[in-house]
């Protein structure tokens, strides 16, 4: 999560990369509980996340986006 | 944003590190992303392992006889969905750089019955394909694990035929910064 992108800078790569008809098609909020499914997610993690994310950024901590793209 | 706060080959190991040291199985996040007539299609050990984002193959138009590219394939589910799409006549490219992960997909591809999931070892910023060689690429919570981003989408270009598709499932962040307790910790560079 650390090395994700925002959106805007994700598509921008993909353009810059050749791909054209760039779609996002989904996007799915990501929270600490949704974190929490995954054992990449340590609890010492876990514990700093929820200790200092604001408590009204926890249930969107991050989006899981689907994205399709045509290579030019 | 704080993308630099970490070295590359530091990222690099993060990852290399914490996905070799990932041997829990658990089916929470396959039932979560994956229809159970998906999930019917793939052996336990696979489901189990799954650590991807999304799922792509809600919008994958992999077609029969495709050369599919599954880009960094983890426990294998994405290549055992991908080999069953593209079918006998086509194959799959299983890349990961991690052996451990190439070994578990080969592994739940053989359970499967599969005969056309072939492992790739490999970065996504290296990938040793031939240009034009892939009709599809799939990638599911990878991409951001990388420390050269552009380049790794560059190279997925490189090896896709023009007029091949990318599906990617993957995170998104907003502008606003998470704290750098949490960007520099370790586990969030894989996780």
């Amino acid at each position: 999560m650390a090395g994700a992108l925002t959106e805007r800078d994700f598509v921008r790569k993909l353009e810059r990369a050749g791909f054209v008809e760039i779609e996002v098609l989904e996007r799915t909020p990501m929270g600490i509980d949704d974190c929490a499914l995954y054992p990449l997610f340590t609890d010492e993690l876990l514990a700093t996340m929820r200790l200092l994310i604001p408590a009204e950024r926890l249930g969107r901590i991050a989006t899981s986006a689907i994205v399709r793209a045509r290579r030019a | 944003m704080s993308r630099d706060l970490l070295r590359q080959d530091e990222v690099r190991a993060l990852v290399r590190d914490a996905y070799a040291a990932v041997d829990g199985r658990s089916r929470a996040v396959a039932e979560k992303l994956y229809s159970p007539d998906e999930l019917a299609l793939v052996p336990d050990a696979a489901a189990d392992r799954a650590l991807g984002v999304g799922n792509p193959f809600r919008h994958a138009r992999i077609r029969p006889g495709d050369t599919v590219l599954d880009l960094g394939c983890g426990g294998g589910i994405d290549s055992i969905l991908a080999a069953r799409r593209t079918g006998p006549t086509g194959r799959v490219l299983a890349l990961d750089f991690l052996p451990e992960m190439l070994e578990r997909t080969a592994a739940a591809a053989r359970e499967a019955g599969l005969e056309n999931v072939e492992s790739v070892e490999g970065e996504m910023e290296a990938i040793p394909l031939p240009d034009a060689s892939v009709d599809y690429a799939v990638s599911n919570g990878v991409v951001n694990l990388s420390p050269r981003k552009a380049r790794a989408l560059a190279e997925c270009a490189r090896v896709l035929r023009p007029g091949g598709e990318l599906c990617v499932a993957d995170v998104t962040v907003e502008d606003e910064e998470l704290p750098p307790e949490v960007l520099t910790h370790p586990a969030a560079w894989a996780g």
